[in-house]
């Protein structure tokens, strides 16, 4: 009895360590694909009409949108707080109870901010794919295509990472339930 | 008459004295002092409260200004500026009242627990999901809401995004201020988890 419950335990600290790599990996990509998303084009402007039109190389990068930096920032947090965690809980062997109660907290507290950035980031991707007409807000992803791509896996990769924390949170609440009487 | 009022008042204070040690002998009551339902009620009447005020000073939100017409020059028209013109607005709009029905339908569950504890634990595990999903749509439609609110707040010169709200002030004052009161809901929908997950945990202490 008392080895299938230890059992039990060492299976749900695997999967939790899992989880957690998985959380740490998947915020890490998504902050080095919008880190390094940068793309310059060659865009002919037109100064006058009676002039040939001037080609200039205009650059896009993610530091000009202030939704991407708020992306950017939160994964590099969470992908620095899953890193800690991690070595919290493998340090932790004998599973003091009040760190998992904090560890949970602060998993919920990551994953509304990875919530809201994914949030942010889309909404203005989405202003940028198709821009809006009723403000004059016009699209630059028929421009910056490549740009636009990148940018768009960084956020998938993203919200992937906000559901393995979310995944955390729900299999330790089943634990506590589980447990609790 | 001043002899015979000084003894009353002893006797029922000795009365409360005596009535009040009872209830504190009998040691099985705290296990179901842990759960804080009480608060639980509360808390979900601020998020309906917040959800629902953050949704009226959205969709209140439409001013008409004379301004000239974008695309066409030498061209000036009353343009309307309105929620529904942009989709992180809508969606915004559409969170907050699931939010806001998610609040009456749970508060009216969490008063059912307080009246009849017999499945409190199941309702705490059940609570800390849905509290979870919640706050993953509200702070989603906070983060969106909020990130469009700043283009149009500040615009952006890098892509070619004109401010708005030097024309559009109060449509600006609207969006603002609903964004802040649902930021509100936003960490009420924190509270209320971590009040759930935390009761959990408390019931594990034998």
């Amino acid at each position: 009895m008392e080895i299938q419950k230890s059992n039990i335990g060492s299976k749900q600290r695997m999967v939790n360590l899992f989880l957690r790599l998985m959380a740490f990996v998947l915020t890490l990509v998504a902050a080095i694909l919008l880190g390094v998303d940068k793309q310059t084009k060659v865009v002919p402007l037109k100064i006058s009409p009676n002039l040939p039109p001037l080609n200039v190389p205009v650059p896009a990068k993610w530091q000009y949108l202030s939704a991407f930096v708020y992306s950017f920032v939160t994964d590099v947090i969470a992908s620095s707080y899953a890193a800690i965690s991690l070595i919290f809980l493998i340090a932790n062997r004998n599973g003091k109870k009040g760190l998992e109660l904090i560890l949970i907290i602060l998993d919920l507290v990551m994953m509304a901010l990875l919530a809201s950035s994914a949030g942010a980031a889309m909404a203005v991707g989405l202003i940028a794919y198709r821009g809006n007409s009723h403000v004059g807000w016009n699209k630059v992803c028929n421009i910056f295509d490549h740009f636009c791509e990148q940018a768009r896996a960084s956020f998938a990769v993203s919200l992937v990472g906000s559901l393995a924390f979310l995944l955390l949170i729900v299999l330790a609440a089943l634990s506590l339930h589980k447990r609790s009487k | 008459m001043a002899s015979i009022d000084k003894p009353d008042p002893e006797v029922p204070t000795k009365l409360v004295a005596s009535e009040g040690a009872p209830p504190l002998p009998p040691p099985p009551a705290p296990p179901c002092k842990v759960d804080y339902f009480a608060v639980d009620v509360a808390l979900r009447v601020w998020l309906f409260a917040a959800a629902v005020t953050s949704v009226v000073v959205m969709v209140t939100s439409e001013e008409t200004e004379v301004v000239p017409v974008p695309g066409v020059p030498n061209h000036i028209l009353p343009l309307p500026a309105k929620f529904n013109h942009s989709p992180a607005f809508i969606y915004f709009v559409a969170a907050l009242s699931v939010a806001g029905l998610y609040s009456i339908i749970t508060a009216l569950a969490s008063i059912s627990v307080l009246l009849k504890p017999d499945f409190s634990k199941t309702f705490l595990l059940h609570f800390a999901f849905l509290d979870l999903l919640m706050l993953g749509v509200v702070a989603s439609a906070v983060g969106a809401a909020g990130a469009v609110g700043y283009i149009g707040l500040k615009g952006n010169s890098h892509v070619g995004w004109s401010k708005e709200c030097s024309v559009y002030k109060k449509f600006c004052t609207h969006v603002g201020s609903s964004i802040a009161v649902a930021l509100f809901a936003a960490v009420l929908l924190v509270l209320l988890s971590m009040l759930s997950i935390s009761s959990l945990h408390r019931r594990i202490r034998d």
